[in-house]
């Protein structure tokens, strides 16, 4: 049990730094259940260094106006932007021949989150002690970070897909596009919703005073 | 648009306030207890501050001895505190001596053997020598008087390759140097303020305002035949509304623009204002749609670079040290004592402000309330570098007004300055200053490595050792773990 452990807490970083390989057995030889249990866990790591980060970085690369700290919807914008990533992602790939599956993809794009938890976490404390003239380190890390993960996401759509390299940097885009025609769904049908319920209330109410 | 309306709101909230500050306040100054003005916290928060100063005193015409005042327009406080006041629609000056009383009255002087007057004069200026200037608009000439009444000098239709043929010269306002350079701000010109020699020569044109234009007019003008074109109005500067000089020489000026409504000229009328405070010193920084922003038709230079602009529209006075961080404002539109009708020069009396209103041709007289006078003293102390003083009397006005934001930072260099960088760096995070913090925390950093260098570096070596004899002691125990671990 403890090597299980032990193999499975390496497990994310081998795949962050042999991406090939990684995405590779990730897909045909990890178990599901680990898969899941990782992407998961990633996911709140990733939530947990968000909060964290806006309320204990160090005050010379962290201006936060006291009242738009919201720990909620730090979680919020961690998940709901990768369940319409995979959702928007999946819709396309399995019309376009691709042979990922909806939990390829899922596990896929959380190891992509990775190294933002593994560069931004120890920052967090190490921004308290450094000065202004050190603050271009941090502003390095963070953008490294940054373009690790989305060469990370490339990679593992390209691998879970079996796509070859322009065809995935066609379907990011397109699965950009789609994310953002299902934030316009989302919206016109909680606004619709809304409609619907404040019509019927005030049906109700109408009834109810004149009857 | 929302958070407009809630500021606005807040807006109206302190106007209210402040009306009723200055009904319960009855006019003496010192009355601290009454909340009355405001200021702008880091994030753009408007809040609440005790008021600096309060109107005592409203002088008439008839109060002064000259009877009513028509029109004025311009006021001047030379160092040892006597007043001029130009009186244009009267075409008079007049002098007044301590305790407002009127001293003589300026109305004509002798040129060529003939008495002449003022028509209309704008703009006045008196020199360390006494020396009267006036921008005699009405007669497009700018006379300039000794301190004895005679004549000195007129300057009049001045002639430059930089002029256009036919320019008409109408001097509105005038200001000169130690050097007895003058710099006059003449209506209809674009090209900055005209600049003059001690004898009296147009030698240029300095600090012209940048050309603004709205992104629209620009796009029709691109899309315009060139025909159009010609029938179109230019984009022009926008013209100055008024100026002043320091004691170094250097010009203070506002302009009718939205942005960049304060300069700072040096001698190549360069702009050199210092913009460090948390907005940009130009008055209110929100306002609704209808009533636009501040229009600026004053500006008063005082000691240790204080400067006060005068926003007409709203009838506010707003100071601002320095560095640009707001200290206090007061002031409005209304009928009570301390508010105008159309307000329209500003000047320093010693600590008080003397403010001049062209329609109701009065003048209030503002003194400082004790959070006013510390405020000030705090300021200048910190300007003369006094750190000491200067950190006593931040202190005093934080216990007047917690919320003076960028009084915690003059704390924090004082304690900087005396080596409490612990302490310094707390009062720099309060006032929001990343470049302080970050100083003072350099400096406590390299205390703190300095005086645990023997802990830190104990620690380390101990670690190093521990880590080498825990590698060792695992290779002894066996390699089989070690390569299932590599697998």
């Amino acid at each position: 049990m403890r090597q299980w452990n032990r193999e499975a807490l390496r497990y994310p970083f081998y795949v962050i730094l042999h991406p090939f390989n990684g995405y590779w057995d990730l897909k045909y030889e990890r178990s599901r259940r680990l898969n899941l249990i990782l992407s998961l866990a990633i996911l709140c790591l990733l939530a947990l260094t968000n909060i964290l980060q806006t309320q204990y970085s160090g005050f010379v690369v962290n201006l936060v106006y006291p009242d738009s700290i919201n720990s909620l919807m730090e979680i919020v914008y961690v998940f709901v932007p990768v369940l319409f990533w995979c959702v928007a992602n999946w819709s396309l790939t399995t019309l376009m021949d691709g042979e990922g599956k909806f939990r390829d993809i899922f596990a896929s794009t959380c190891f992509a989150l990775a190294p933002l938890v593994v560069i931004h976490f120890p920052w967090i404390w190490l921004s308290n002690v450094i000065s202004l003239q050190e603050v271009p380190f941090y502003r390095f890390s963070t953008s490294v970070a940054l373009l690790w993960s989305a060469f990370l996401l490339f990679v593992g759509n390209m691998t879970v897909h079996q796509y070859s390299p322009m065809k995935t940097i066609g379907m990011i885009i397109l699965t950009l596009v789609a994310m953002g025609f299902m934030a316009f769904l989302c919206l016109l049908f909680f606004s619709l919703i809304q409609q619907i319920v404040s019509f019927v209330s005030i049906i109700y109410q109408e009834i109810a005073l004149r009857g | 648009m929302l958070a407009l309306l809630r500021r606005t709101k807040s807006h109206l909230l302190i106007a209210a306030a402040c009306l009723l500050g200055t009904s319960l306040g009855g006019g003496i100054a010192g009355a601290e207890d009454t909340a009355g003005s405001y200021n702008y916290s880091f994030w753009g928060d408007t809040v609440s501050a005790p008021a600096a100063y309060q109107a005592t005193e409203l002088l008439g015409g008839d109060d002064l001895g000259a009877g009513a005042l028509k029109e004025p327009s311009d006021l001047h406080v030379t160092d040892d505190g006597e007043i001029y006041l130009l009186d244009s629609g009267n075409n008079r000056v007049l002098v007044l001596g301590p305790g407002f009383k009127l001293d003589r009255v300026i109305d004509s002087f002798e040129r060529d053997g003939k008495r002449e007057t003022f028509s209309n004069p704008q703009g006045l200026f008196v020199t360390d020598d006494k020396e009267l200037v006036v921008a005699d608009t009405g007669h497009k000439r700018v006379v300039r008087l000794d301190r004895e009444g005679g004549l000195r000098q007129v300057v009049e239709n001045p002639t430059s390759e930089f002029l256009a043929e036919g320019f008409s010269f109408s001097p509105v306002r005038v200001v000169v140097d130690k050097a007895q350079r003058m710099y006059v701000m003449a209506a209809g010109v674009f090209d900055g303020f005209m600049e003059f020699s001690s004898s009296g020569d147009f030698t240029s044109f300095i600090g012209a305002n940048r050309v603004y234009f709205n992104p629209m007019d620009h796009l029709w003008k691109m899309l315009s035949t060139k025909a159009q074109r010609s029938q179109m109005v230019m984009f022009t500067p926008t013209e100055y509304t008024n100026l002043d000089i320091d004691e170094e020489g250097f010009l203070y000026a506002t302009n009718g623009q939205v942005t960049d409504s304060v300069r700072k000229l040096n001698a190549q009328g360069t702009d050199i204002l210092r913009r460090e405070g948390y907005f940009a010193p130009e008055g209110d920084i929100y306002y609704t749609i209808e009533d636009g922003p501040a229009r600026l038709v004053d500006i008063d230079v005082g000691d240790s670079e204080m400067y006060s602009i005068l926003d007409a529209s709203r009838g506010r006075i707003f100071t601002y040290n320095g560095d640009g961080h707001f200290m206090y404002v007061f002031g409005g539109i209304g009928n009570q004592l301390g508010e105008f009708k159309n307000p329209t020069a500003v000047d320093r009396l010693g600590e008080d402000f003397l403010v001049l209103d062209k329609a109701l041709g009065e003048l209030t007289v503002f003194r400082t309330t004790e959070y006013g006078r510390t405020l000030n003293e705090a300021v200048r102390s910190y300007y003369r570098g006094d750190e000491e003083q200067a950190y006593e009397k931040y202190r005093q006005t934080i216990q007047m007004n917690a919320n003076l934001e960028f009084a915690y930072s003059g704390i924090g260099k004082a304690l900087l300055r005396q080596g409490d960088y612990r302490e310094s760096m707390a009062y720099f995070k309060q006032s929001m200053d990343q470049e302080g913090y970050s100083k003072s925390f350099l400096l406590y950093r390299k205390q703190v490595l300095r005086s645990h260098f023997a802990t830190i570096m104990s620690v380390v070596l101990a670690l190093a050792a521990g880590y080498a004899i825990f590698r060792k002691y695992r290779k002894a125990k066996g390699g089989g773990k070690v390569a299932a671990m590599e697998s």
